[in-house]
């Protein structure tokens, strides 16, 4: 018999918060080409994600869920597996965003930001975890973090740190989940369009220039690399994967 | 504690410029960039304003990115005094 450890299979039935819009929805309906069924979920349901439900419904379970609501969330799970099956993959997609100086973010604001991006996360990924090993499975995590876990970005205090965090706890998960699951993180630049929200056209310009492939990072170029570390057997683990053009090295 | 009045932040701002050896212009329209007050000058004076009326003036950066003239910085404070 060989003592190699098997390869962890392709995800069957994913879990993704914050699966209502922008990567989130996208990342659903890249599963969902793959030939998976998902379990999706986001503060509030939109009609996109609507859309895709009804487009599949033995395939899709969409529901309103707070990330934060513990009690909730573990009733979702437990749902979607009565529909689907059993749940061996996640992606940790829900958070939420921050643009003020640290001295000016009320301790209210900061602890919101750690709950949802980091506590919360933490949890979701516990009770993904207890699913898959009560059933005696394996799975594969992916956290999407950020490119401001790695530098610093001004505006973003709480919210770099929430992503630290997350990095760090993926790796420590990965080694700790030793042959039952792949853990690893996928880490956008700033999103183009996130940017031109707040930044001006030359500041855009800028800053597209100083990054090594003259392109800003958008949601599409995200998929790819959460949909390799959900289907694809690389053996990559514990690893984060930054996504953002080669604007951060 | 109650709100400062527009003077009063207007005296606070003028002392933040002082310290680092710029002056404060009569011309309330005078613009930030000109006169060398940045960001974190305003910073300065809000955690000043902070300290005088025993509250905290919390807020989010894109309504600081709108400030560009002495004008704008009193308004806002005094807006967030309001709140």
């Amino acid at each position: 018999m060989s003592d190699k450890t098997e390869p962890i299979g392709p995800a069957s039935v994913v879990v993704v918060s914050g699966g209502s819009r922008g990567l989130g929805l996208a990342i659903v309906e890249d599963i969902l080409a793959q030939g998976a069924k998902v379990a999706a979920f986001a503060r509030t349901v939109t009609p996109e994600l609507e859309a895709v439900a009804a487009a599949h419904p033995d395939r899709v379970v969409a529901a309103s869920v707070d990330v934060t609501d513990v009690k909730a969330i573990n009733a979702f799970l437990k749902d979607a597996e009565s529909r689907l099956g059993p749940i061996d993959a996640l992606v940790n997609n829900a958070a939420m965003g921050q643009d003020s100086l640290h001295v000016h973010t009320s301790p209210e604001q900061i602890a919101k930001i750690i709950e949802t991006n980091l506590t919360a996360p933490l949890l979701l990924a516990r009770a993904v975890l207890r699913r898959i090993m009560a059933k005696g499975n394996r799975g594969r995590i992916v956290m999407v973090t950020s490119v401001c876990a790695q530098r610093g970005y001004s505006g973003l205090v709480a919210y770099s740190a929430t992503k630290g965090g997350l990095d760090s706890a993926m790796r420590t998960l990965a080694r700790e989940m030793h042959g039952r699951a792949l853990v690893n993180s996928v880490a956008p630049g700033f999103f183009a369009s996130e940017m031109s929200s707040v930044l001006g056209q030359t500041q855009l310009d800028t800053i597209t220039r100083r990054t090594p492939s003259g392109r800003l990072v958008e949601p599409d170029n995200i998929v790819p690399v959460v949909n390799m570390l959900l289907f694809k057997d690389t053996n990559i683990n514990g690893q984060v994967l930054t996504v953002d053009g080669g604007n951060s090295i | 504690m109650s709100a400062l009045s527009r003077d009063a932040i207007r005296t606070m701002m003028a002392e933040v410029l002082q310290a680092q050896g710029k002056s404060m212009p009569a011309d309330d329209s005078a613009n930030l960039e000109e006169i060398g007050f940045r960001s974190l000058d305003f910073s300065e004076l809000a955690l000043r304003v902070e300290d005088e009326i025993g509250d905290e003036l919390n807020f989010d950066a894109p309504e600081l990115r709108q400030i560009a003239t002495i004008s704008d910085v009193l308004d806002f404070l005094e807006q967030l005094q309001a709140a």
